[in-house]
């Protein structure tokens, strides 16, 4: 008598694919997969908690740790909604040179994605690459404000650092250098009937789906929903720029991949046109308080992050310290879609959806 | 004299390949790294010659762990399975027209039949371990192994028939005009992904994926009986290059009647040509997934190489062609 | 196909371009000026206005004072000052607050040691840790009235 039998295979939390410490419990029969359950929670620092015993400026340092891959989107987010709350206003200069950096960073953030997603799917080259051009990124970051991941760059009311004697040079050369770049990432990889086959048609989902799941940045866009908070509900000066927002239409893991690497060409165009326009003179930090006591009151802000909508919601109770804080961490909730697009596939697959959804374990966990 | 050769051909020819191994594999390390940007090992020793023979006294010196509910006879057994054939299929190999074992009329046949008895080892080896990753591992290992010897076989058939002889001997003597890569391209093509498949490698190489199953069917092993899986991989290498070299780019053969080098040194350029190749591709390619896989064996390889073995006995009978076929 | 030869073409290319990695271990690696490395602490400059410890966000600064010995002389002087790296994020945040550069941040990063007690450093090794000192440190440099532990640099 053949029988056949479900085997429950525990993928992580120590498993090279998934980009940190998750643990996918999986039951597969044969190698289709059955039902995926993910358990999270192994890099969960509690820094919501944490922020409530700290300081407005304390909790920059925090939310560099989060999103460890764009640490300085998280930094706006948190600085973003406590001006906001004080209604501070931010001095020109400062606002471009926050625009850059978020921008290098999101560049930085989707060759880290692009990287280790071909290396996923079993390309090792296109990682190296991938790092040796964020590493550009990360020097002039390192010369911007002193560290190569843990930015802590903003502050409330501006930035800590002017920008270094050439820097703005710098970061022109590297814009161009990066569309160069680029150009060698669709010959190697975009062309590639190996990846074109091991991405396209997987891990579809459609617009509602997406919805639904509250799923935001490429995830969402991808579904071919125009949605960027940058265009859709501007904070900063992106109004000053013109950019597009690459949008899917099917929804596949190959479109996925397109998506963000125009969202590279986009950025960097924003780049340029900030560093083009970049004001010749002018304060790096606005009228701030000595010590930084925000009114009472509630906020929430949604800043478009590399990986979808980061939110920041303040309540704040008139004290130096926040009495509850909350981020919305778009990994966390790109993450619930994994179960529904797990399910029947090959456990091949499995790496390459869960890839796709571009999670970072240190933002899932909080 | 001659029964002293008997025995000690084997025992130098076994120092040479381990000492092929060796350097491989930090050549190996060494192209991928300058293709992605790096230098490579180059802490050992100077410039990084001693790398592997660390990396070997590492092995030996490890623990040698057996998981506790693992099916103790198997999982020792399975290294030697794995290992033995590989070796053993370098007897016919010929290397240059004196340098060669025994030379046995059925050589590409022989060749063929024991390399797939290293899927074996495999297989037991997945099994043995008891551990999920490895079974996934050894499943696939099987499978592919299987579905891709066919076209493999399939691919030299062109040649067999051109040659007339399984002798690898005479293959190589037939290509003194022509290498049997122009006429029989289709079967080259065929041949090199088949080949890249039977070795496990990039862009085949699922059964050790270790973005998805870790490090697939040796994933419990360690030491001692690890080195012998990598070993055993690694010799397959030389033996699929070697049989790359004999059976498409002329073995010894010099091209173009440059004959003042021997042909043991075209052979080894040859060689090191198709190794060079492989390591190129795997700096290149992604994974191909394993369902595909499977449907690239049996619906595009098989046919083509049958449609090349049709085709190879139509310009046979082609007149001028006769030269070629 | 014509997408593999592409990127086999890719590849190749880059083979012969120069290589990108640090020989690290053997070259030290050069950190631009900004770079938050180790803190050096000069025990003369501080006035023990404590600022240092109510910002560090990780509370891994511990110091204390005592009073002048000189008796013309007001205000405090440090006793001990103590950094303890295991939870140190170097996130600049006590250099930026000392208002007279006490504190300030090198380029030097190379903190592993073999022992999690190595990396309690006290102001003596603080002291010592003098060299590749960043030049810009108090950005926002905050008025004190009556800096008597030293003259800012
Ligand atoms: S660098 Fe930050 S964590 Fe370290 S001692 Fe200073 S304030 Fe504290
Ligand atoms: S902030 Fe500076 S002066 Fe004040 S206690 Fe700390 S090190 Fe001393």
């Amino acid at each position: 008598m053949i029988r056949t039998e479900e085997m429950l295979l525990n993928v992580g939390p120590q498993h090279p694919s998934t980009h940190g410490v998750l643990r996918l419990l999986v039951k597969v029969d044969g190698e289709r997969i059955v039902e995926t359950e993910p358990v999270i929670g192994y890099l969960h620092r509690g820094t919501e908690k944490l922020a409530e015993d700290l300081t407005y400026t304390q909790i920059i340092p925090y939310t560099d740790r989060m999103d460890y891959l764009s640490a300085m989107t998280n930094n706006y987010a948190v600085v973003h909604a406590t001006e906001k709350l004080m209604g501070l206003e931010i001095p020109e200069r400062a606002e471009f040179l926050r625009v850059i950096v978020m921008e290098l960073n999101r560049v930085a953030s989707h060759l880290v994605w692009m990287g280790t997603y071909l290396l996923d799917i079993g390309a090792m080259s296109p990682f190296l690459y991938a790092f040796r051009d964020r590493e550009q990124i990360l020097d002039l970051f390192n010369e911007l404000c002193g560290a190569r991941l843990t930015y802590n760059y903003m502050r409330v009311g501006g930035v800590k650092w002017d920008a270094p004697k050439d820097w703005i040079g710098k970061v022109d050369h590297f814009v161009s250098y990066m569309q160069k770049q680029m150009k060698e990432y669709h010959q190697l990889v975009t062309g590639n009937e190996i990846f074109i086959q091991r991405t396209k048609g997987i891990g579809v989902y459609d617009q509602e789906t997406a919805i639904n799941f509250a799923l935001s940045g490429a995830n969402l866009r991808v579904t071919g929903l125009n949605w960027d908070l940058r265009k859709d509900a501007p904070y900063s000066i992106y109004e000053q720029f013109t950019f597009d927002v690459p949008v899917g239409e099917v929804g596949d893991l190959y479109q996925k991949y397109l998506c963000r690497m125009k969202e590279i060409d986009e950025s960097l165009k924003i780049v340029a046109q900030a560093v083009a326009n970049f004001p010749s003179e002018g304060k790096i930090m606005g009228k701030v308080p000595r010590v930084l006591r925000v009114p009472e009151g509630e906020v929430y802000v949604g800043i478009e992050s590399p990986r979808g909508e980061l939110g920041c919601h303040i309540v704040s109770k008139g004290k130096d310290k926040p009495w509850r804080i909350k981020f919305r961490r778009p990994s966390f909730y790109n993450l619930q879609i994994l179960p529904t697009l797990l399910k029947d596939e090959n456990l091949s697959n499995l790496v390459a959806i869960l890839g796709g959804i571009d999670i970072v374990l240190g933002e899932v966990d909080g | 004299m001659n029964t002293l050769l008997l025995y000690l051909g084997p025992v130098i020819l076994l120092l040479i390949v381990l000492g092929f191994v060796t350097y491989a594999i930090l050549a190996e390390r060494k192209v991928i790294g300058w293709i992605q940007g790096r230098i490579g090992p180059n802490q050992v020793g100077p410039w990084g010659l001693l790398q592997t023979v660390a990396d070997i006294v590492k092995l030996l010196i490890k623990e040698d762990t057996i998981p506790k509910n693992a099916d103790k006879t198997l999982f020792k057994l399975s290294p030697i399975i794995a290992f033995v054939p590989a070796f053993v299929v370098l007897a016919v190999m010929p290397f240059s027209s004196q340098i060669q074992f025994t030379d046995i009329g059925v050589g590409l046949l022989y060749y063929m039949a024991i390399s797939s008895i290293t899927t074996i080892g495999i297989l037991i080896g997945g099994w043995a371990s008891n551990n999920k990753y490895a079974l996934l591992g050894g499943m696939r290992s099987a499978a592919q192994m299987i579905s891709y010897e066919i076209p493999l076989v399939m691919s030299v058939v062109g040649i067999v028939l051109t040659v007339g002889s399984l002798n690898l001997n005479d293959i190589v003597e037939a290509q003194q005009k022509t290498w049997f890569i122009f006429p029989q391209i289709i079967g080259f093509v065929v041949f090199i992904i088949s080949s890249v498949s039977e070795l496990n490698r990039t862009p085949f190489d699922l059964p050790e994926a270790e973005s998805e199953l870790v490090a697939g069917y040796h994933v419990e092993y360690s030491g001692f009986r690890f080195a012998f899986f990598m070993l055993a991989e690694y010799v397959y290498i030389f033996a699929m290059s070697s049989l790359t070299t004999v059976l498409f780019l002329g073995g010894w053969n010099a091209p173009f009647g440059f004959t003042f080098l021997p042909g043991i040194v075209w052979f080894i350029i040859k060689f090191s040509v198709v190794v060079f190749f492989l390591y190129w591709v795997r700096a290149t390619m992604p994974r191909i997934r394993v369902d595909q896989l499977m449907q690239f064996a049996w619906k595009v390889l098989l046919p083509v190489a049958l449609a090349n073995i049709i085709l190879t006995t139509l310009l046979k009978e082609v007149p001028f062609l006769t030269h070629y076929y | 196909m014509l997408g593999l030869i592409k990127g086999l073409n890719v590849t190749l290319k880059n083979m012969v371009k120069p290589k990108v990695t640090y020989n690290y271990p053997q070259e030290p690696l050069e950190m631009p000026d900004r770079f938050r490395g180790i803190q050096y602490f000069d025990p003369d400059k501080c006035i023990v206005c404590n600022q240092c410890v109510r910002v560090c966000p990780t509370d891994c600064i511990s110091l204390t004072g005592k009073k002048n010995p000189d008796p013309n002389q007001k205000g405090k002087v440090i006793e001990t000052y103590n950094i303890n790296f295991e939870i140190c994020i170097l996130c600049d945040l006590c250099t930026e607050v000392c208002p007279t550069e006490a504190v300030v941040m090198t380029n030097n990063f190379e903190l592993s040691t073999y022992s999690r007690d190595e990396l309690f450093k006290n102001s003596e090794w603080l002291f010592a840790n003098d060299e590749n000192i960043r030049s810009e440190n108090t950005l926002n440099p905050i008025p004190v009235k009556k800096p008597t532990g030293g003259t800012p640099s």
